[in-house]
């Protein structure tokens, strides 16, 4: 991002060019003009378009009469976002989970880029890289039917309590219960994410100057002192960036992988499964649309703030 | 610094068998799931199925790909694949090549237009309403025109045009190529790398799509693959209605006992749904990677 606002602030062109040489300049132009097109227009189709109609929020939405239509009804969804219990109980849920989320998930691949970093056998590095990699280009969707076989009545993750509790276990529906729905989500980001994450800190690592480590060996510090003075601090900027993109996605969980997992006895809902609920399947468009309001603002406050801190404590932010 | 104390060595084993089991853990959920698609259903039930199919069989697939909604399916992806990466390349490379030049009057507006609905987007139901006004509710353009731009991709192609020297754009202005020509001729093939890189992004993430199915779809007709697992997945009607279908034909064949399961089918389809991901895989990493790090780089 900081590469695009260069331009903006730089000193124009020495011999600032008249109105005529510039429509010269453009219609010489006129093929890059041309290629840009379709970038224009799918991006004012697709993105600049449905913007007015965060304004349903403030409407009572009605179909026949269409969005201008519509009467105003000023801030009663936003008040109603949170009054109803189903939409105050999801917003709990939604920050729940992604804090959990950031304090298990976030973690984890700096640690295990760290492990990975101490092998010494490339052969086995690139391997195990490989593996741990792959279960991001399952669609969650995917993962979900794995961890189905997996979970499975029948499957291994009963095989191995049978086999470790004694063959009078009772079979457990690991899916079907409540009370394990949130360390399946952790454990099912953990399990597809986790390795492939591992790249842009695994990428931060390399570039550690090697002389840091020599100079901090000279002072006598062993590995994990290694580490935690040296390797750490110097990719500390990435963690910083990394952790300010997380904090933006922090309130839009993961629709897909949360509303993979409802089923009828999980029916616990976030923000996202409830905007797509009343909004798509029952037709609720205003009270939706206020509730995506509410979460893209405060997605947007995150970011902004997260940013202002880090740039503060780290002098590294996005922008 | 190696440092070879005994602690050290110690440290690298524990590390070495950490990082292979979680290896290990990161395949083996799929190799079972692999298994039990493979296996007999009735089999399946009395548990213990590893990595590999105890009592092997092609009955939940042929199962699976007897019911024409799947097969349609499976062409719905494709299409949605192969139509949904060309048109992304091509508005992607376009904009990105066109960005590159700095004489560009605009260039700065046009990048700020183009950047900032990464940071403010209408949300899903301002987006549905738009939709459905434009007639993509229900419309296999659904899948490919809202995706094909990626500001994202966009900025990583450019990024690599930036390497190409100019030089060799003058020589060929020199011998008379205009400027399609150079496009065409001389950018073009260069790009070769980053748009291989790009084409297997676009392409998996048009593939492992469903909620677009979701959100915009409701005409079976234009199910895709992922949304037929998920509804495999959530809706319990679907799956039954196949098990039963296989029943049906083991009446008419006497001496054949039916041995699918719920079970055995989803397995399938989720090794239907992603063997062209798992095919691809080798060569996916390194592209994958090399987008990551080129994409970092400019954050």
């Amino acid at each position: 991002m900081k590469e695009l606002a260069k331009p903006l602030v730089r000193a124009s062109p020495p011999k600032p060019p008249g109105p005529e040489s510039k429509w010269r300049q453009i219609r010489k132009d006129k093929l890059l003009y041309l290629l840009l097109t379709p970038a224009v227009a799918l991006v004012f189709i697709f993105s600049y378009l449905p913007m007015p109609g965060i304004l349903v929020a403030f409407k009572d939405y009605d179909v026949f009469k269409g969005f201008w239509g519509s009467d105003w009804v000023g801030l009663r969804h936003i008040r109603e976002v949170f009054e109803l219990p189903m939409m105050t109980e999801a917003i709990g849920q939604t920050l729940l989970l992604s804090t959990l989320t950031l304090l298990v998930c976030f973690p984890a691949p700096i640690l295990l880029a760290l492990l990975l970093n101490e092998l010494r056998m490339q052969l086995f590095k690139r391997f195990a890289q490989t593996l741990l990699y792959l279960p991001h280009f399952l669609s969650w969707i995917s993962v979900i039917g794995i961890a189905y076989a997996f979970y499975s009545l029948y499957g291994p993750l009963n095989d191995i309590r049978l086999w470790l509790l004694g063959p009078d276990t009772e079979r457990t529906m690991f899916l079907a219960d409540k009370s394990f729905f949130i360390p399946n989500v952790l454990l099912l980001s953990l399990w597809k994410e986790t390795g492939w994450s591992t790249i842009i800190f695994l990428a931060a690592i390399a570039s550690v100057d090697p002389q840091l480590y020599e100079a901090a060996y000279m002072d006598g510090a062993g590995k994990f002192k290694q580490a935690l003075h040296v390797t750490l601090p110097t990719i500390l900027p990435t963690v910083m960036i990394m952790l300010i993109f997380q904090l933006g996605h922090l309130f839009q969980s993961n629709f897909e992988l949360i509303y993979g997992l409802q089923n009828p006895y999980v029916d616990t809902e976030v923000i996202s499964t409830i905007i797509f609920k009343q909004g798509i399947q029952q037709g609720a468009y205003a009270l939706s649309t206020a509730l995506g309001f509410i979460q893209g603002l405060i997605a947007l406050l995150l970011t902004v703030g997260a940013n202002a801190v880090s740039k503060k404590l780290t002098s590294s932010g996005i922008w | 610094m190696r440092s070879k104390t005994n602690g050290y060595r110690l440290f690298n084993i524990c590390n070495i068998a950490f990082i292979a089991l979680l290896s290990l853990l990161s395949l083996y959920p799929y190799l079972n799931t692999v298994a039990v698609a493979f296996n007999d259903g009735r089999d399946s039930m009395l548990g213990g199925i590893t990595f590999y199919p105890r009592v092997p069989t092609l009955e939940n697939f042929s199962t699976l790909l007897r019911d024409d909604s799947i097969v349609r399916a499976l062409f719905v992806s494709i299409a949605k694949v192969v139509s949904g990466t060309l048109i992304g390349l091509i508005v992607q490379f376009s904009a990105g090549y066109a960005l590159t030049k700095k004489r560009l009057i605009g260039r700065n507006a046009l990048l700020l237009y183009l950047i900032v609905p990464m940071f403010f987007s209408g949300g899903l139901i301002p987006m549905y309403l738009t939709y459905s006004e434009l007639g993509l509710l229900n419309n296999f353009l659904v899948y490919v025109l809202p995706g094909a731009f990626a500001f994202f991709n966009v900025i990583i192609i450019r990024t690599y045009l930036y390497t190409i020297p100019d030089s060799l754009e003058e020589s060929a202005k020199i011998d008379g190529a205009n400027e399609l020509t150079i496009l065409w001729r001389v950018i073009l093939p260069l790009s070769r790398p980053i748009l291989a890189t790009i084409a297997l992004w676009t392409a998996v993430m048009h593939w492992n799509d469903w909620t677009t199915t979701l959100n915009f779809v409701t005409k079976t007709s234009l199910h895709t693959l992922q949304f037929k697992l998920m509804l495999m997945i959530k809706e319990s009607d679907m799956i039954a209605s196949l098990v039963q279908e296989a029943a049906q034909r083991g009446e008419a064949d006497p001496g054949r006992v039916i041995r699918v399961t719920p079970e055995g089918i989803r397995a399938a389809q989720v090794v239907v749904t992603t063997i062209p991901i798992i095919l691809v895989y080798p060569f996916l990493q390194k592209h994958f990677i090399k987008g990551v790090l080129i994409g970092s780089v400019k954050e």
